[in-house]
């Protein structure tokens, strides 16, 4: 019989809970370490459960497990803090960062970059300036891009010349930035958005105009048909 | 030997319930048919009853046999606020503080943004036209403080907001009674953030 694999104090988040048995969750965390996992947090739903207060998403925790299934089991959770609960639009955003990692990191799979880039998104999000909520998504959904290999080539155009900051581009999927022709699956970019966006720059609005467009589209590659329920959310309350 | 069919459709029926599996589905079946005919009996016309009788009041939402429930027809209560939780077990435990004397409205659920589960699953329409009665003046916001309910209260508060109603989310802290010693982190972090001047 294999020995049961024990993790201990891992830096995770929790991404997602079901409902599970009378009193159980599960968990669907997100470690450092150890990619993302599914977890039995046995007891979590009793009315005084310490871990009530604790398994809570947004923020830092150690978690301790085992086991050799898919399923394994939470063995102990600590608190890590420093990070206040998210809220209002914030929140909202956080749910759209989970969402995405949810649908698009595979399980068991170290991504130490992603989580770190995570890590400062909901950082960024728990500080709750609204001017910041729109760029710190940009940003994590580069680096979410990038860890997963696919990240785009934001200052060299398709065939391999500068971005020049004044031009106009036709930005394709898996092809990069044109600079000559236009192509129906493109978006249309500023040179100075896409030099923006390379070095995280968000200030101009027009970059943040542009860059929205752009993720959203190299995101859908991504992503497929499958909805994005979060984005929804968002739009909806754009519109109020 | 072969289980009866009949037998099989009230085992699998059983497992509708939360947290009952095969096994225990099959248990009290069995129960039911051996030890305790007359309670089958009882459960099954209850149920029929229940099927029938109950719905929703028209204007809080809760489980009710009328058009509008007990409560919401009371004269005596304050037809200014209405507070907004997510269950009809919620609505029990906040009258049993009797530390509120206005209306409710029974969410019926929660906004899960990560199950799909958006504001038209949840009719939320139904609240915003509630509240627009024209006697409600303050909608308090008594969802669970789970990032789901979070997300809901802000959902509807922004809501409420663009329809020009006031709205207010009923705080949350430590315990009455309770020892800093007791308190889970998450409580108590939360605590220190939300501190308040004196
Ligand atoms: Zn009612």
């Amino acid at each position: 019989m294999a020995t049961s694999k024990r993790v201990e104090s891992a830096s995770t988040f929790l991404l997602h809970h079901y409902p599970y048995r009378e009193t159980s969750l599960i968990i669907d965390v997100f470690s450092r370490e150890h990619g993302r996992h599914s977890l039995v947090a046995r007891g979590a739903r009793r009315p005084r459960a310490a871990l009530r207060g604790l398994l809570l998403a947004f923020q830092p925790l150690l978690l301790s497990w085992f086991g050799n299934n898919e399923l394994k089991t939470l063995h102990s959770a600590e608190w890590q803090g420093g990070v206040p609960q998210l809220t209002g639009r914030a929140l909202m955003c956080g749910f759209y960062l989970n969402e995405l990692l949810i649908k698009l990191l595979p399980r068991e799979d170290p991504h130490p970059e992603i989580f770190d880039a995570y890590e400062k998104a909901i950082k960024a999000l728990a500080r709750g300036a609204s001017s910041e909520l729109e760029p710190t998504l940009r940003c994590f959904e580069l680096a979410l891009l990038a860890g997963l290999g696919y990240a785009p080539t934001l200052q060299l155009d398709s065939t391999g010349k500068p971005i020049e900051a004044s031009r106009s581009y036709c930005f394709v999927p898996e092809q990069g930035a044109h600079a000559e022709i236009r192509i129906e699956t493109g978006v249309t970019i500023a040179g100075q958005s896409l030099l923006d966006m390379a070095v995280g720059d968000y200030r101009s609005p027009l970059t943040l105009q542009q860059s929205k467009l752009l993720m959203r589209s190299l995101l859908t590659q991504l992503l497929g048909d499958a909805p994005l329920y979060t984005r929804r959310l968002l739009q909806d309350l754009q519109s109020l | 030997m072969k289980t009866p069919t009949t037998l099989e459709a009230l085992i699998q029926a059983l497992r509708c319930l939360p947290g009952v599996g095969p096994k225990s589905a099959q248990r009290m079946a069995y129960h039911l048919l051996q030890r305790d005919q007359a309670g089958a009996g009882h459960l099954a016309s209850a149920l029929v009853d229940a099927l029938t009788r109950i719905r929703h009041c028209n204007r809080c939402n809760t489980f009710t046999e009328l058009e509008v429930c007990e409560l919401c027809a009371n004269p005596a209560r304050d037809h200014r606020t209405l507070c907004v939780v997510e269950t009809p077990a919620d609505l029990l435990m906040m009258e049993q503080t009797l530390a509120y004397g206005g209306l409710y409205f029974v969410l019926m659920g929660r906004l899960s943004p990560l199950d799909g589960i958006g504001p038209r699953e949840i009719h939320l329409d139904r609240l915003l036209n509630r509240a627009q009665d024209g006697m409600i003046e303050e909608v308090i916001l008594a969802t669970n403080f789970t990032v789901e309910g979070e997300a809901t209260a802000h959902y509807i508060a922004e809501s409420l907001r663009s329809l020009g109603i006031r709205s207010s989310r009923i705080a949350r802290g430590l315990p009455v009674g309770g020892e800093l010693e007791n308190v889970d982190s998450g409580t108590l972090a939360q605590a220190m953030v939300e501190r308040r001047a004196l």
